[in-house]
């Protein structure tokens, strides 16, 4: 509601119902209680209690009078294109709605293998490829473009971890999230954001030339 | 039994629906898709099967609640078309600048209230217009007017005019406020209505200061100035003296004074 810079802060829209919806004509009483308790929005409330006062002398008997007067089978262009608006807005909203949702479905959805790990298996892990503990949280943490990784070695992973090669691959491409915490210390936690290739997360790994001979012949 | 509002007053209370809006809902969600189609079509608001702003506000929350398009745009459509003509007779074209387009802000707004049903600042803002739809439809009609006027830069410059120096003349001023006010202190409010239409265009053509201090005396009812200094005058409101407050209703009298030669 806030995103139009031109509408009220929350508590005045609040206040300005309370003062129109306690009574037809405002008065000093109401004026005064509300005031009390937006004393911030003082100005702009008494200055929409004068605009309900003035409004209210002009009386509502026209306004029934051309209600009744609508023609209920026919919709006005004004209508029409309140109608239109109405559309437009709630198709924006479902199909956010419907895209987040599918976001967070494909993150459940995708469970990472990884997370189930312990410490001690996670360097296993990482001891039995012949990897080190970074570069297998870049994988954890899907910081590897999934078209890079050989195939060799996504079968290798699967096996490590007691997967399918499904299920790791459904992880690998699945959209990143924010780094876990798992297992880190301060100094070379993997970073949010862009995606590296298979090999340069190898080649910027800490891992030495031997290891990533191995796993880029994988 | 229609879903409860939720909507916290101040005091921790709920809105509540009044109970003619309660029954009405009762017996309309039960209705068939034709027969509430009928209803829809009853304009008379004396006929029985008139269905109520209120009910409409509920039911187009309900189609949406629970993705019923069919019953959603049917009331909507309803509820949109009684919107347009009150907006017709209160922002009539020429009351006030880029009327028309004003008027279509403010279905689109409401419009709005119903695709942000649930969510935003204000999830359940709709109880409003549960509880009393043309009193809530007031309050986004006349705020609506307020931010045009503000969007549009519309300032109105304040200029806090000092009544005449009565310095060294005590009294002079007060005289001239007696003089010239009492035309219009002495209209109440049965006799403002006699006159409305006219009135009501004079006292809207009134400079800002001037309305402002008629509108805060004579009709929400406040002093011109208090002695307690917790509370709120005329003059505390509009940030005066008492004095500049009388000055601006002698004004605003002598401009009005032919009104009560109507009467």
């Amino acid at each position: 509601m806030n995103q139009n810079p031109d509408m009220n802060p929350r508590e005045l829209q609040e206040a300005f119902y309370a003062i129109s919806i306690a009574q037809d004509m405002p008065d000093a009483k109401l004026l005064d209680d509300v005031i009390r308790r937006y004393p911030q929005f003082r100005k702009e409330l008494t200055e929409f209690a004068i605009a309900i006062a003035v409004d209210m002398l002009r009386g509502d008997h026209e306004i029934e009078a051309t209600e009744d007067a609508i023609d209920p089978n026919t919709v006005s262009p004004a209508v029409s294109r309140a109608m239109s608006h109405f559309q437009n807005r709630l198709y924006a909203v479902t199909a956010e709605a419907t895209k987040t949702k599918g976001r967070h479905a494909n993150i459940t959805d995708a469970a990472n293998p990884f997370l189930s790990l312990r410490r001690d298996e996670f360097r296993a892990v990482a001891s039995r490829l012949n990897a080190n503990s970074v570069f297998i949280c870049k994988l954890r943490d899907r910081q590897i473009d999934p078209a890079t990784i050989t195939t060799g070695f996504q079968a290798r992973m699967a096996e490590e971890l007691k997967v399918p090669p499904e299920v790791l691959m459904a992880h690998f491409t699945a959209p990143q999230t924010a780094p876990t915490t798992q297992f880190f210390n301060a100094e070379g936690k993997p970073f949010a954001g862009g995606q590296q290739s298979f090999e340069e997360a190898v080649k910027s790994s800490g891992l030495s030339e031997d290891q990533q001979k191995f796993l880029l012949k994988l | 039994m229609a879903r409860p509002l939720t909507h916290t007053k101040k005091d921790g209370s709920l809105y509540t629906r009044s109970s003619v809006v309660e029954a009405q809902i009762d017996t309309t969600v039960q209705l068939s898709q034709s027969d509430l189609q009928a209803r829809l079509l009853i304009i008379d608001r004396n006929d029985p099967g008139y269905l109520v702003s209120e009910c409409l506000v509920h039911l187009v929350r309900k189609g949406r609640r629970s993705d019923d398009q069919k019953l959603m745009y049917a009331v909507l459509l309803v509820l949109l078309g009684r919107c347009e003509a009150n907006l017709l007779n209160k922002i009539p074209d020429g009351r006030v600048p880029d009327a028309a387009n004003i008027r279509e802000k403010i279905l689109e707004d409401l419009t709005d209230l119903f695709v942000t049903d649930g969510t935003g600042d204000i999830p359940d803002e709709l109880d409003f217009y549960e509880c009393r739809f043309n009193l809530a439809f007031r309050a986004l009609r006349i705020d609506a007017i307020r931010r045009n006027i503000r969007l549009c830069n519309h300032s109105i410059v304040e200029v806090d005019l000092q009544p005449p120096d009565a310095t060294g003349e005590p009294d002079s001023y007060e005289d001239t406020f007696r003089r010239g006010s009492e035309n219009f202190e002495v209209l109440q409010m049965h006799e403002l209505r006699a006159i409305r239409q006219p009135l009501i265009k004079a006292i809207e053509d009134l400079p800002d200061d001037e309305r402002k201090a008629v509108i805060l005396v004579h009709v929400l009812g406040y002093e011109v100035e208090s002695e307690d200094p917790v509370k709120e005058s005329a003059a505390t409101l509009c940030n005066c003296t008492g004095r500049t407050i009388r000055y601006r209703l002698t004004r605003a009298a002598s401009k009005l004074s032919r009104f009560k030669e109507e009467l």
